[in-house]
């Protein structure tokens, strides 16, 4: 059984450490690009989601490096993504490969459905031994989560642009690395003393924008046109909710026991969307209300054709909590300079409001 | 006497009768909104964002229409019909999504009903809505149970007298019984049969679908819709095809385009809107299916503000024609 995975960003890594621990025979598909996308924009019926074509091309690829077992989420929801597996186990028998599609059925089974998974993946590992290779992937995403945070915050204000990100770049080469607790914890340690060395200026109050919308593009940089990088190059701040460690560590193990991080921004949402409408369309209007105050603007990354975020996108400007909002659309057929010119004028934008409202506080203090 | 809006769009051809019962007997009168036309659809077009798909832009433009006219408006939010199985994200944000972009609307009936939560739950929704009306639980349920009554007569009426939903409305309202408009000739055989699946808000908005119904009638083609099966044909087909149902109104186009590549119809017509999230993945089900079975011919139009009339005339002629030529050489085969 050689088993493949679509990618989610740096979900890949977790997932590697894990399997490696449990010598499952894994295949890592390329890092998502550019055939990825061609590939699964082909091979997909036309009216779907840019997460859908994406998966889809991972797995073509994994298909082709030999991989016969794919992991892929699913499960019962009101979005579209628990149907998926449905027409991409189709699409790749009518392409000639023999796979078979195991799901991720974690909205349903949560924890207990990904242990029983990964038994099922690792030729019956014993219990203990999955749930330690479990602990040591999550300590490797909480690690990664940790970095990207800092890079987060570095980013803008780094005297040299491009410092934080190469930086990034080698401590996810070199977590990815670490095969043991003691090495992942030397890297972690490493790499937040090097970012805190990071020469920043200490004048520069950056603008602060949230980052919002629909999970898997806000958690794969290629699918949104590195919109965080690039922002950052701009010299803005991003702020944003939504992690995979946090998620695990939520869904997993909180939910089940009542604790529910997302019943803050539910709240807000309550007075313009009443109800749960799948997806993240709730968590989206909601963060908006929330967080008008503490940002400087808002910018609402969805999949083109995605039904909740459509729905978010609709309610979002009638809330009374006022806050700029730039929506993108991420589909294959979008090209990145489009993008590149529409954050550039976005926080001009921002730039002015400041400016105005701080011109306008020195009037009334004089 | 309270006036309730009810508009003509989305899940009114599946509920009307039950609806307008509901209503009616709490003692208001139901006002239905007019038949789509351009006006209706650019008005409702011009609230929403560019890709909110294209049933929704009508249903806003309904809504629109029936602002200054009604005292209140219904809209439900229907999250599962089914144990397990949802509906889309448009259904169940409607009301939320109508107050957003429609301030001006009049205030707006809502009901939650997810069949997940269990019957209480429905019990109290049902009541909460007739609350609007009267403080009498009993009043309440009574209307309750002749909506439901004239749900199920409406729908058996659809399966067993082969009408479709505008039809079967007339004809329980009463207005146009002298004469279905185009009554199925039973003189002379059809030309052919053809299957049409898709959501009942597509295929009898005359305006949205070129009126495709009228053109496949008047062409001498006998045309079957979803409505026209029973329940149990249905989820067979559905079972048959997709295990269990993922999406509530999943019947309309997998169960009906499963069971029609299967059972004796010379083509299939899909109708879809496009940027339809169930719909994206349902066609394509059936696509792939007749591409299996090699039987059916099988064509999928997808409908948005920017269809073209003349497109959609060109298409279906090209789809008869071939389905009529197949028809012919089969014959003369036999011969």
């Amino acid at each position: 059984m050689r088993v493949g995975m679509p990618h989610m960003g740096n979900i890949y890594i977790p997932f590697k450490a894990m399997f490696d621990r449990l010598k499952v025979d894994f295949v890592m598909p390329p890092i998502s690009n550019q055939r990825t996308l061609s590939l699964g924009a082909r091979y997909s019926p036309e009216g779907l989601c840019i997460p859908f074509k994406m998966t889809l091309g991972n797995l073509i690829e994994a298909a082709e490096l030999g991989a016969n077992t794919m992991l892929m989420p699913g499960g019962y929801g009101i979005c579209r993504l628990g149907y998926y597996t449905r027409i991409q186990e189709q699409v790749l028998r009518d392409l000639g490969y023999d796979v078979e599609i195991v799901q991720l059925g974690v909205s349903e089974h949560k924890f207990l459905g990904i242990l029983n998974l990964i038994k099922r993946v690792s030729n019956n590992a014993s219990l203990p031994k999955i749930v330690s290779a479990f602990r040591f992937g999550l300590a490797k995403l909480n690690a990664l989560d940790k970095i990207e945070r800092m890079v987060q915050k570095v980013r803008p204000v780094e005297v040299v642009k491009g410092m934080a990100n190469q930086l990034y770049t080698r401590a996810v080469d070199a977590i990815e690395q670490a095969d043991d607790y003691n090495a992942l914890k030397k890297v972690k340690k490493d790499y937040v003393t090097r970012l805190k060395q990071v020469n920043i200026d200490n004048q520069i109050k950056p603008l602060i924008v949230g980052i919002t919308g629909e999970f898997y593009v806000l958690l794969e940089p290629f699918s949104s046109f590195d919109v965080e990088r690039e922002l950052g190059k701009l010299g803005v701040e991003v702020r944003r909710t939504v992690f995979a460690s946090e998620w695990t560590k939520f869904s997993f193990f909180l939910n089940p026991l009542g604790i529910n991080e997302k019943d803050r921004i539910h709240r807000a949402a309550l007075p313009y969307l009443k109800r749960d409408v799948g997806g993240d369309g709730w968590e989206s209007v909601g963060e908006k209300v929330l967080h008008a105050k503490e940002y400087d603007g808002i910018v609402h990354l969805a999949p083109f054709t995605c039904m909740p975020e459509i729905i978010a996108q609709n309610i979002m400007p009638s809330t009374r909590e006022r806050i700029p909002v730039l929506t993108i659309l991420c589909d294959e057929q979008i090209a990145k300079p489009g993008v590149l010119t529409r954050l550039e004028a976005f926080v001009d934008l921002l730039e002015r409001k400041r400016r105005a409202s701080s011109s306008n506080r020195q009037q009334v203090n004089a | 006497m309270i006036r309730v809006g009810i508009p003509r769009a989305l899940l009114y051809y599946q509920y009307l009768p039950m609806w307008k019962t509901f209503f009616e007997e709490l003692g208001a009168e139901v006002i239905v909104s007019p038949a789509t036309t351009q006006t209706l659809l650019a008005a409702g077009s011009s609230r929403v964002v560019a890709d909110t798909c294209l049933p929704a832009k009508v249903f806003m433009g309904h809504v629109l229409s029936l602002a200054d006219k009604c005292d209140f408006i219904f809209i439900p939010a229907i999250r599962s019909l089914k144990s397990k199985s949802y509906n889309c994200s448009k259904f169940l944000g409607l009301p939320d999504m109508t107050r957003a972009v429609i301030p001006e609307s009049p205030p707006i009936l809502e009901i939650d009903i997810d069949i997940n939560k269990g019957r209480r739950q429905l019990y109290q929704a049902i009541y909460k809505l007739g609350r609007r009306f009267t403080w009498n639980p009993f009043r309440v349920k009574r209307a309750a149970t002749a909506a439901w009554q004239a749900h199920l007569s409406y729908r058996q009426l659809m399966s067993t007298q082969g009408l479709t939903p505008p039809q079967a409305i007339e004809n329980i309202s009463g207005t146009s019984v002298a004469e279905p408009r185009t009554p199925p000739d039973s003189t002379s055989p059809a030309q052919a049969t053809i299957g049409l699946i898709g959501h009942a808000y597509l295929l009898y908005d005359e305006h949205i679908n070129y009126q495709i119904v009228q053109r496949l009638q008047q062409s001498g083609n006998m045309v079957l819709t979803p409505e026209m099966l029973g329940r149990h044909e249905l989820e067979l087909a559905v079972a048959r095809t997709v295990g269990t149902a993922y999406w509530t109104y999943e019947e309309d186009v997998v169960g009906a385009g499963s069971y029609y590549l299967h059972n004796s119809t010379d083509g299939v017509i899909g109708i879809m809107a496009f940027g339809c999230g169930p719909d994206s993945l349902m066609m394509d089900m059936i696509h792939r299916q007749a591409n299996r079975l090699k039987t059916t011919p099988f064509m999928c139009l997808t409908l948005e503000e920017h269809t073209s009339e003349a497109g959609v005339i060109t298409r279906l002629e090209a789809f008869l024609d071939m389905i009529y030529r197949r028809k012919r050489r089969r014959e003369e085969v036999c011969v």
